[in-house]
């Protein structure tokens, strides 16, 4: 358990380097594969809740300090109404939402049913990049809903969903050098009668 | 709810708060630590990147290279005669200044740098440069191209540096409009992804009157870029009942940058 929680925290800070190497596809709307949620929502689904919020903390502090904007600086005579920008570490906050919405499908998971688990990293995904963009909206004052942010959020979200099968096969190798049950393929419904 | 569950939960939130309540300098700190820990991963990287992008241009096929050279040629061609109207028009001017008495153009004390990423960020309208604190840049300084301001340093590492492009609202330049006398800050408008990306010259007055194609230049005011550097052209006037806004093109094309130049010192 802890070898495999260590093991998952360094798949993420690895998905952080990664990350970097990722361009954005100027022809898809300037959508890119988000890889470190991509790594935290699956292994969100795979660990118990302390551990998920361990990484959630973790995930969203480090992403903030990875794109975060500085001051924006100059005369504040001359620049007198500075654009507001997001508060650091408001996406561990995000993090957190997102790996207690892939909590709520873990029964289906340990049940072997990792498909739907697959599914909802699209889902989780799409509503984190909607709920951080409403949120610089918001800030903003001025709501601002282009066609092409829209796909810009959809494509992403798909795209970063057509890797999850690949990162639950690593974190399932992971579980079995680890010797860590996440998933309990056996397991069956009991009814009343067995 | 377990109660380790709780516990977990109440220190998550603990985090979240302290984490919330960090001020700018710290948040630098917590950067600058970041990045000098996935600076060696990122160095590699770079260099494996720039391995495979040469063999990739290597393997350029022979025709396209040809057919771009016969451009070139063509394009050579036509500088030359340009150039050579541009000395003309250099040693006039030359003659006129010292005939005048003018002082000598103000002059940028600037280092050159390629773009080395794009877009880094999912919101934020950034590019990262190939330099660095080693090249003297700091946080803030004004980012050129030949066509005219690109933005201003933001993150500064030892080998690179994060430039927030004039296309983000975060990027405020002041800036006058030619031939009027009216003043107004410019900023571009993140999530605008669609063709050009349009800036907007706020705070101009109500009675604003220009036209299309009219230039927009930074006026030097509030401490951050020179003066008379081109941002772009006026594309629209939209006049409210206590101001006008006006929508600009800018001069920079953001899709095709290579090389700029960070102004080190605006000279004497």
């Amino acid at each position: 358990m802890i070898r495999y929680t260590f093991i998952t925290l360094l798949l993420v800070l690895a998905a952080f380097v990664l990350q970097q190497f990722l361009p954005a596809f100027t022809g898809l709307h300037n959508a890119r594969i988000l890889i470190v949620q991509l790594v935290f929502l699956c292994a969100a689904v795979t660990v118990g809740t302390p551990t998920m919020l361990l990484l959630a903390f973790v995930c969203g502090f480090l992403w903030d300090a990875q794109c975060g904007l500085g001051p924006a600086g100059g005369d504040p005579e001359i620049y007198s109404q500075p654009v507001e920008s997001l508060r650091f570490g408001y996406s561990i906050l995000l993090f957190g939402g997102m790996g207690y919405l892939m909590q709520g499908i873990q029964p289906l998971f340990r049940e072997g049913k990792w498909q739907f688990s697959a599914l909802l990293t699209g889902i989780a995904v799409f509503l984190y990049l909607s709920a951080e963009y409403a949120i610089i909206t918001f800030v903003r004052g001025e709501l601002i809903l282009t066609r092409a942010t829209v796909f810009q959020v959809i494509i992403t979200s798909l795209l970063t969903m057509m890797f999850s099968p690949f990162v639950f096969w690593l974190l399932f190798k992971i579980s079995s050098l680890c010797q860590h049950t996440i998933r309990f393929d056996g397991i069956k419904h009991k009814t009343r009668y067995n | 709810m377990k109660p380790l569950n709780l516990i977990a939960l109440l220190l998550f939130f603990g985090g979240a708060v302290w984490a919330l309540t960090r001020l700018d300098p710290a948040v630098r700190d917590i950067q600058a630590a970041y990045y000098s820990a996935i600076s060696p991963f990122l160095k590699s990287g770079s260099a494996l990147e720039t391995k495979a992008r040469s063999f990739l241009s290597e393997t350029h096929h022979s025709k396209e290279l040809e057919v771009k050279l016969q451009l070139v040629e063509s394009q050579l061609g036509r500088l030359e005669l340009i150039e050579g109207r541009f000395r003309d028009l250099e040693r006039e001017n030359a003659q006129l200044r010292h005939a005048l008495k003018f002082e000598e153009a103000t002059k940028f004390d600037v280092v050159a740098a390629r773009i080395a990423r794009r877009q880094p960020t999912t919101w934020w309208q950034t590019v990262e440069i190939d330099r660095g604190g080693l090249a003297k840049i700091g946080p803030q300084l004004p980012v050129l191209s030949n066509e005219g301001l690109v933005g201003k340093v933001d993150l500064v590492r030892d080998d690179r540096s994060s430039v927030i492009l004039l296309t983000d609202e975060k990027c405020q330049v002041s800036a006058k409009v030619e031939g009027t006398p009216e003043v107004g800050i410019l900023s571009g408008q993140r999530g605008k992804f669609e063709g050009t990306p349009m800036l907007r010259l706020r705070f101009l007055s109500k009675d604003a009157a220009f036209h299309t194609g009219q230039r927009v230049f930074t006026t030097g005011r509030g401490g951050l870029f020179p003066a008379n550097i081109l941002l772009g052209t006026v594309e629209s006037v939209e006049k409210g009942s206590l101001d006008s806004e006006a929508s600009v093109r800018p001069a920079v094309n953001f899709a095709d940058l290579g090389t700029v130049f960070v102004v080190l010192s605006a000279g004497d």
